[in-house]
This record gives structure tokens, sequence and C-alpha cells, in this order.
């Protein structure tokens, strides 16, 4: 324990045949155990409340201040000229993004949101840099896949007998019965 | 000069001592228990008589790049030494920096940082368990000790929303306040984990074959480990009662830290010294979530400029940013900023012209300080010892290399 002054292991240091035993015989016990993993890709991670995924952009939120185009650590947020706009407006490239969050921090009116995913996957390397026209249109539909998932969403719960267990729920993050899940 | 191939290594002789040749072998860099580094082994029949280290393969000019940066945006380039301890990594620097801001964190704040430091350390000691017995062929230990890492992973997720690079401390606060769920997720780890390290000491530390592994291999001695600057938990290994975390930062002055020490100072007192910090540590959650101080999450002077449409924001518990926080100025000086990592003290040297950015950052870190161990361990041990050292080390060389 903290503060002790340590060195006490070779007290309870067992016998050689007794040792041997009790580690195959621990290690044969957690083979009985389901594994902790979870079964992607039959199923979505729900993530956690609050988790940080790709941003997603309002367009008619934004007032065109670039304080998220400056706070970027990765400068994955760029100030655009849009057509037909005089304000500069942000795109963004999910590839830089490092998903820190900090420009949905700094935005003054909420036009910056995150999303709970982040493991999207793009046609091209140009389709990840995104003007702002742009990332205001993925935004919507990676808002619309979140609330329609393609697949049931599990999500991850600490347990004190097995670790990690993981429970369906739905897209709102409500439990849903389902034996399936309860296996799991 | 012969080569010599071996399996995932290339080595020349050197020449003959005593009938027996004397041979450079190169381990790494793409050897899969090398790291991302190389280890140049010179061995006399099959006995260590130097190692060289060569590091740097991950170099990626941190200090220099963190000149080029304002102050909030560097807090997202140091974690990336070390992601799997994001929260000791970042911390020393948001204090330093907060030290030349004129601003102190709120108790609740200081609080939430030792809660999610803590948190990092039980998985980025689980993370070294794993490897160090992978290293030693023990696949159980590996799989065991990366899966019970998920666990420690999860509820950092909880409080700070991402799995690893949290940027969770930022000056004059944290990013967010503890979700409701947190206490009860915690217990149940806190419950998990101490039943798995008694399982861990079964299978892996009183497994005698890992104790004819570990026991009595690479012996640094007190005044050796001292003399040679090893930092963190291979020294307290050594019986050293030092520990960054004794200079009180955080919450760790409130909540009465104590260090765990050993004795011996070998490779399995070493792993030693990580299975009782992973208690100790959960013991620290535990007591810091206990006597967490109720108020804000983040210093008055920067919540006060937050644009009134989201101030909803920060009564649900999220951070805000005022516009300014880009543009923060520090007073011109130097600050000092010291933490303890999993793998041992931190320090930071920050000097400021009253600009935005840095005018330089020094970073030592723990793992750059452990590097001379793998030449003083190793000597005099068989080619056969250098993974049981290597492994009980828990050298990182992203964190090394900056």
């Amino acid at each position: 324990m903290a503060g002790s002054a340590g060195g006490d292991r070779h007290r309870s240091r067992p016998g050689l045949v007794r040792a041997h035993l009790e580690a195959i015989a621990t290690a044969a016990r957690r083979l009985l155990e389901p594994p902790m993993t979870m079964p992607i890709p039959d199923y979505g991670d729900a993530r956690v409340p609050g988790y940080r995924g790709v941003v997603l952009f309002d367009y008619d939120k934004c007032i065109g201040c670039s304080l998220c185009a400056q706070i970027c650590p990765a400068r994955a947020i760029k100030m655009y000229r849009v057509p037909g706009d005089k304000r500069l407006r942000p795109g963004y490239n999910v590839g830089r993004c490092i998903f820190c969050g900090l420009c949905t921090d700094i935005c003054p009116t909420d036009a910056l949101s995150e999303s709970i995913v982040h493991d999207r996957v793009y046609d091209d390397v140009p389709s990840m840099d995104m003007d702002p026209v742009d990332w205001a249109v993925w935004s919507r539909r990676v808002l619309e896949e979140e609330r329609k998932p393609g697949r049931p969403l599990l999500r991850a719960r600490v347990d004190p007998e097995r670790g990690l267990v993981y429970e369906r729920v739905d897209a709102e993050g409500g439990p849903v019965a389902e034996e399936k899940g309860e296996e799991r | 000069m012969t080569r010599l191939l071996l399996p995932g290594m290339e080595g020349r002789v050197l020449g003959e001592r005593g009938g027996l040749r004397v041979v450079e072998l190169y381990i790494g860099a793409q050897h899969p228990a090398s790291g991302h580094m190389r280890l140049i082994v010179y061995l006399d029949g099959d006995m260590i008589v130097r190692v060289d280290p060569d590091i740097g393969y991950v170099h990626r000019t941190v200090e220099k790049l963190a000149e080029t940066r304002e102050y909030v945006r560097v807090i997202s380039l140091v974690e990336r030494m070390t992601i799997i301890d994001a929260c000791n990594v970042t911390l020393p620097y948001v204090e330093a920096v907060e030290r030349l801001l004129g601003v102190e964190a709120p108790p609740r704040a200081r609080y939430l940082r030792t809660i999610l430091c803590e948190i990092n350390r039980v998985s980025s000691h689980l993370y070294g368990l794993g490897l160090g017995g992978i290293f030693l062929n023990h696949s159980t230990m590996y799989m065991w000790a990366f899966g019970d890492r998920e666990v420690f992973v999860h509820l950092a997720s909880l409080l700070t929303g991402s799995r690893l690079t949290h940027t969770y401390p930022v000056f004059g606060g944290v990013r967010r306040d503890l979700p409701q769920s947190f206490r009860d997720e915690f217990e149940k780890a806190k419950r998990y984990m101490l039943r798995r390290l008694r399982e861990y000491d079964k299978v892996f530390f009183n497994n005698p074959v890992i104790r004819g592994r570990l026991e009595g291999v690479g012996v640094l001695p007190r005044e050796k480990a001292v003399a040679l600057g090893a930092t963190g938990p291979n020294l307290r290994a050594s019986g050293v009662r030092y520990d960054a975390r004794m200079t009180g930062y955080a919450a760790y002055r409130d909540l009465g830290f104590e260090p765990v020490v050993g004795r011996e100072g070998d490779a399995l007192e070493r792993v030693w010294v990580r299975l009782r910090e992973i208690e100790a540590s959960l013991e620290l959650v535990e007591r810091a979530l206990r006597e967490l101080p109720d108020g804000p999450f983040i210093d008055e002077r920067y919540t006060r400029a937050v644009p009134p449409a989201v101030r909803h924001w920060l009564e649900k518990g999220r951070l805000k940013l005022p516009g300014g926080y880009v543009r923060l100025k520090t007073r011109p000086g130097e600050a000092l900023g010291r933490g303890e990592m999993g793998r041992g003290e931190i320090t930071y040297y920050l000097v400021s012209d009253g600009g935005m950015k840095p005018y330089r950052l020094r970073v030592v870190t723990p793992s750059a300080r452990n590097v001379v161990l793998f030449d003083a361990l190793a000597r005099g041990h068989t080619l056969m010892d250098l993974p049981a050292v290597y492994g009980s080390i828990d050298y990182f060389p992203p964190e090394a290399d900056r």
C-alpha cells in the first residue's frame, strides 16, 4: 500500500509448485468468461454522452468571427471566401482534425458542435477537405446518420465482475431490451 | 568483418576474445520489441558488454513547434508526446503558463485534474505492464493489462469526452465538470481493478517463470539511481522516496499524498512498484471524489467574458471560452512546471517575452532521463535479459524523442 516501506514481495511468495498451479488456474478460470471486446462491425459504438467526434457546422448560426480557425491547434479549420457572402466562413479538413473540440468551446454562437462520430470513411483525400458550404451539407448528413444509425448500437458500461460490458441502446441512448444485447 | 543475420536482427562480428565471438547486434528499428528506436548491443559471447540506445526516430520538434503557436494551442501539441498519459503530460505546462498569467485554478478544477491524472497513471502503468509482459512472451499479461486499461480509458472518456487525447486542463481550470455517472462507474472500476490486481499477482508477479526472468535482473542500487538521474517508479524501486507529486501540485497536498517506495531495485521490484501504484492511484481518486469541493470548474476571469448566448453550456458542466482566450498574453518572465507522469517526473521550463506565444519551451520528459538505464542495467547480463530490462524500465520512445 502507499507509504509502506516496500520490498515485502518476498513475504507472500508461495511455493514453486503452488505458484505454478495458481498461475495456470487463474488464467484457466478466465477462459470461461466472455470476451471484453465490442463486436464490431455487427454493432456500432454508441459512445459515452458528450463524446468528442467530428465537428459539425451550422452555416446559419455562424457570424464569421474566425475564432475557430485561430484556436484550431492542427489548422484543420481555415477561413474561406464564399461567393455571395460578405464575411469569411470556416472550412474544415477532417484529415487534419485531432478532435480536441476547442473550436466548439470558443464558438460564440453554437454554430459548431461535436458529433459522436469520428470513424467515417472518405472516398479520397480531397473529399476530406471541405469548404464552408460542403461542410454545412456534410454536417447535416452526419447528423441524420447519427439519428438513424445503420446498425444496432452498444454502449460500454463498467461492471465490477467483468470489467467492461456492453448493452443495447437506441440512437438517443435509451436502453433497448433485447436478448442478444443482454447476452453480450 | 562478417555480417550476421539473425531473425529480426542484424549484426556483425567485431572479433574474437577468449575463443568467443564479440558481436555488434542491431535490434530495431523495425524489431517488434525495440519500440520506435534501435538498440545497438555489443555482445561478448552471450554477455552484454555495452548497449547503445539509438534514439530520435520519432523526434517531432515539439519544443520548436511550441514557439510558433499560441499558448492554448500548445496544450494539444505537448499532449502528443505521450498520448497514453495525456493529462499528466499537459498539466505541468498548463500550471507553468498559469503562473505567468497570474491565474489559479479553482479548488474543484484542481481536484478534477488530480482525478484524471491518476486515471491516466493507472492506464499508463497497465500499458507498461502489458508491454513488459509481452517482452517476456507472457501473452496473458499483455492481453489482460490492455483489456483492463480499456476500463480506465472508458472512465477518462466519460470525464473528458475523449479516449486518449483529452486536452482536459486549460488555463484557469478544466474543460468539463464531473458527469453524474462518473462516481458510480469509478466505484465499480475500482472494485474490479483491485480484484484483478490479485489475479495479476498470481498469473504474473508470483509466477515462477516471470520471477526467474525478473528477479535479480538489472539491479539499480540506490546511489547509482540517484547518480544516473533515473526517475519515476524506476527510482522509487531503488528505495528513493521521491515523487514530484510530493511537491503538492494540483490537489496532491490536500489529499496527503504518500509515494510507493521499493527496496531491491531489480526488474521485479520495478514491476512491484507499478502494481502497488495502481492501488495507490485508485485510492487517491476515491479520496478526491469524496472530498471534491463545490464551485466553478474554471476561473471567473474567463467565464465573465463568455457571450450570454452560450452561457447555458457552463451550467451544463461544459466549458465555453471567451474570444480573447486565443490571444492570451503572459507577463514576460520564466516559469517552471513540474509533475509526475506515469513514467516519472516531467519538467517544463517556459520563457515568455510577453507575447502570445512561448519564447522558449524546454521539456525534459521522464523517458529521456531513463534512457541511460539501458546501458547501466543491461551490462553483464545475457541477451535474453535485455527484454526483461527494457520491459521493467517502461521506456516510451515518443516521449523521450519529443
